[in-house]
């Protein structure tokens, strides 16, 4: 047999960690279609008993002006449910009751949860369940969903109440003055649509829309029915239906409350109480809050960035299964199918790598928000924000994104979902993106480490204080032009009692996120990482280059085979199959061992001793052969380097970047640097690679990339001044972009957070490149200059008032 | 008097919500009904928002809203 379950609730009742407790771990999470809200669903048996568990979103009451209502109000409407649990606080009892009262009137079947019973006991407060039960005339249980109990009676109560189908005698609610109007409507609703008609009748006259707008489809004048009922029971008892309505439920929750709650420590301090003295005090809630960010920061970005060199061996694994597995190299051509899957293979690694940090971060955040401390970090920082458009919750997405230096804005992006005002949310999901993430920090380096390298420290000040200034004026700018329109919402919060979070439910959290990651952002980054690859390979060489490296080629064989000649294994060594062999089998040897495995020599050995012998060279010939293998290595190398750097100069993205040049030299940006930040759109970890590719000179074998750059690339530090303001405003790359639009819902959205960022970035780096080389200044001078000026923009944007409230009312 | 006015520590009465639309909404729904009894906790550190307790729970408000909540001492 099989059985619907909806899980309703209000926010901060504990409903996920009841749902955790009887659903398990087996989970199915999708996102409601066009929405954001997440949907979770449960499988699980009892007895012989199929339950779908369906866990709605939290709220408050089941009126219709936020997202989450009407998608919770959706799901009973049209999927029916046989049966609604409804998680209550209760030591927070008589609000929770509210909606209590609204999910009875629905009609179904109801068992109510009185949830964190320990912490109810812990605050004084004892609860008549028997009397509830009584009043409300439906199962109540007792439960702890942190303490584990409860589960059996939940359980066995769903058995019965799905066994017995007892239908429960229509609960209702005397609305006294408004029962007329009731009446007039609810016979008006002849359709039956599986759902208490009185119901419906009461949601229609309290103004649902989703409602109204189910029922005018079958219903001719319903509105003007409603209409004219509401200007009626106004105009005789002077009041308005909705707060008419809202009062009555108070009122019968606070006889129920008051019949079966017995308060013994009433006046006393809660815990919560005593933490927010010290959390929220005027004088200490900054530093707290400055040493949560700091930790946050260490655990996850530094421990965590740690952590992947531990799993780093891992992925050079799969990177050395994949190029085992793919045709081998042949001396100094490498079959295109190989150079792809080693492109594909490196691509999926540079975002995997990042995954220990996406755990931690986002196991800490779990924690976080557990606790109750997110809602106080948006009390505490609002005023700040608002003056720029941004919402106290902000904070959180902004950190994350790499408010400091190193974040990653894909889990910033994410975790914006919580932020109840539109305006504020999509203006956060727009500049999250402008923090510093992760892979941008090398980029930083090198270019400091090559042209900066005394003013270090001062500009990694710059950089990494410059993005929140940055941020705070594009989001004043935008949210008072293109966002004017959106919806903002109240600032009305609720500061959850301080909880202690479970290991289970921390660890479910972190896992589902960290595995959307894995599906959304992989598909998306494995197709670009497909586009570019064909951009930088074709039209590739042409014949007569081609037929100088093919020369070049022959040169170091010729003279490996002239340095061997006088060794006993000279015949050996004859054909080019037999050289290709080697020198894979010598790289492939390298490479093992330089990921660290140490069962590398075992394995080699086993696959080809006489070659085996030869890497690890004990005798003089063999000794002799290694020697001229090395040399065939690193000549074989260069060979490939420079054709890479040709191919890349001749691709289509070499192309474009020619092709931007002239606009982009008045940034002080030649097509070198172009393809460099196209590249770093796929992941910003390119940037590095892409350039340290176009500059190694090939030269000195161990010259670092630092000097190379310096040395080759024809650049003052006014360049790169311009080129680390261009990458300071740089837009999202592709993995933040698929979550950009995700979280905003809107592909022009997501359009615009990839040029905006992108002209801007253009129009700064070449208004700094052009007035420096006017003025005759340097590249640190100009950076500063830089600096102050958008601090002064931030400020002065920040002392203008704010104009918007866009709700009506106040006292006359 | 408007809620926004309102000193830390003491407890007062709603009398009336001249908010509209979805403040008000929001409002009914965490239980700012004419008669509930409201205490304020404290200011934040910025002076803005507020804290408030009602119906024995915690809740924020800028004090922009705050002013529409008509209150008078309890």
């Amino acid at each position: 047999m099989k059985t619907k379950i909806a899980l309703a609730g209000q926010p901060n009742c504990g409903k996920s960690t009841i749902f955790n407790m009887l659903s398990g771990i087996k989970q199915h999470i999708a996102n409601y279609p066009g929405v954001t809200v997440d949907k979770k669903s449960g499988f699980f048996s009892y007895k012989d008993l199929d339950i779908e568990m369906v866990d709605l979103p939290g709220t408050y009451s089941f009126s219709s002006y936020s997202l989450e209502e009407r998608v919770a109000k959706q799901f009973i409407l049209e999927e029916s449910p046989d049966l609604i649990i409804n998680i209550v606080d209760a030591s927070n009892l008589k609000r929770n009751l509210y909606l209590t009262f609204q999910l009875l009137e629905i009609g179904k079947p109801l068992i109510v949860i009185l949830n964190m019973a320990d912490v109810a006991e812990r605050r004084g407060i004892k609860v008549d369940v028997n009397q509830i039960s009584q009043m409300l005339n439906c199962p109540v249980i007792l439960a702890s969903g942190f303490k584990k109990t409860g589960k059996n009676e939940i359980l066995e109560e769903i058995y019965r109440i799905s066994n017995t189908k007892d239908e429960y005698s229509e609960f209702r609610i005397n609305y006294e003055e408004l029962e007329p109007s009731i009446r007039i409507i609810k016979e008006k609703i002849t359709k039956d649509y599986n759902i208490n008609k009185r119901w419906l009748a009461i949601k229609a006259l309290e103004g649902d829309n989703f409602i109204i707008e189910q029922l005018s489809k079958d219903i001719e004048n319903i509105k003007d029915d409603l209409k004219h009922e509401l200007e009626h029971f106004e105009a005789i008892f002077n009041k308005n239906i909705q707060s008419f309505l809202a009062a009555m439920r108070y009122d019968s929750a606070e006889v129920v409350f008051s019949k079966s709650v017995k308060e013994t420590k009433k006046d006393e301090l809660t815990l919560t109480d005593k933490m927010d003295k010290v959390i929220l005090n005027r004088w200490l809630s900054f530093p707290i809050l400055f040493l949560v960010i700091v930790t946050i920061y260490q655990l996850a970005i530094v421990y965590g960035y740690q952590l992947t060199n531990y799993t780093w061996p891992y992925l050079a694994a799969i990177k050395n299964f994949a190029s085992s597995i793919l045709p081998a190299v042949d001396i100094a051509h490498v079959p295109m199918i190989t150079d792809f899957g080693i492109w594909i293979v490196n691509s999926l690694n540079a975002l995997l790598n990042y995954l220990p940090i996406f755990f931690i971060l986002f196991a800490l955040i779990a924690i976080l928000e557990d606790v109750g401390y997110m809602p106080r970090m948006a009390f505490i920082l609002d005023r700040v924000f608002r003056k720029y458009g941004l919402h106290g919750q902000s904070t959180l997405p902004l950190v994350l994104g790499g408010a400091f230096v190193g974040g990653c804005a894909v889990p910033g992006v994410m975790s914006t979902k919580g932020i109840a005002d539109d305006r504020a949310r999509m203006a956060t999901i727009f500049t999250v993106p402008l923090m510093n993430c992760l892979a941008k920090v090398p980029f930083y380096t090198l270019l400091l480490g090559a042209f900066f390298p005394n003013q270090m420290s001062i500009m990694m000040f710059f950089i990494s204080t410059i993005t929140i200034f940055t941020a705070l004026i594009i989001s004043k700018v935008i949210t008072s032009t293109i966002l004017k329109t959106r919806e903002t919402a109240p600032f009305v919060m609720e500061l959850p009692t301080y909880n202690l979070p479970t290991f289970k439910g921390v660890l479910i959290r972190a896992v589902e996120r960290v595995w959307q990651y894995i599906k959304k952002v992989c598909t998306i980054v494995l197709a670009v990482a497909v586009v570019l690859f064909v951009m930088l390979q074709f039209p590739g060489l042409n014949k007569e280059e081609q037929a100088k490296f093919d020369k070049q080629e022959q040169t170091i064989l010729k003279k490996f085979d002239k340095d061997i000649s006088k060794t006993a294994y000279h015949d050996k060594f004859q054909n080019r199959e037999n050289v290709a062999e080697l020198l894979n089998f010598y790289s492939d040897y390298r490479a093992k061992k330089m990921a660290g495995s140490s069962t590398a020599d075992e394995e080699f050995m086993k696959k080809n001793e006489f070659l085996y012998s030869i890497v690890r060279a004990k005798t003089k010939d063999e000794k002799t052969i290694n020697r001229a293998l090395r040399n065939l290595d690193r000549g074989r190398n260069r060979i490939l380097r420079e054709q890479k750097s040709i191919r890349i100069e001749n691709s289509l993205l070499g192309m474009i970047g020619r092709s931007l040049e002239p606009i982009s030299k008045f940034a002080g940006f030649d097509w070198k640097i172009n393809v460099a930040f196209l590249s770093s759109f796929a992941a910003r970890e390119s940037a590095v690679a892409t350039l340290g590719s176009i500059y190694e000179s090939g030269k000195a074998e161990n010259q670092r990339a630092e000097e190379a750059m310096r040395e080759n690339s024809g650049y003052t530090p006014l360049h790169a001044a311009a080129i680390i303001i261009f990458m300071l405003l740089t837009p999202p790359c592709i993995a933040t972009m698929v979550v950009v639009k995700l979280q905003a819902n809107s592909y022009r959205f997501m359009i615009l957070s990839l040029f905006l960022p992108f002209g801007l970035a253009m129009l700064m780096a070449t208004i700094v490149f052009s007035l420096g080389t006017i003025f005759n200044i340097s590249g640190f001078s100009a950076m500063s200059i830089y600096y102050a000026v958008v601090v002064l923009i931030a400020i002065v944007l920040g002392l203008i008032p704010e104009k918007r409230i866009n709700w009506k009312g106040g006292l006359k | 008097m408007g809620l926004n006015s309102c000193k830390s520590g003491k407890r007062y009465i709603i009398k009336n919500i001249n908010a509209k639309g979805k403040l008000f909404y929001k409002l009914l729904d965490m239980g700012f009904i004419d008669g509930a009894m409201v205490e304020v906790v404290r200011e934040a550190p910025l002076y803005d928002p507020m804290e408030l307790k009602i119906h024995n729970y915690l809740i924020t408000l800028r004090k922009s809203e705050a002013t529409l909540i008509e209150v008078e001492e309890a």
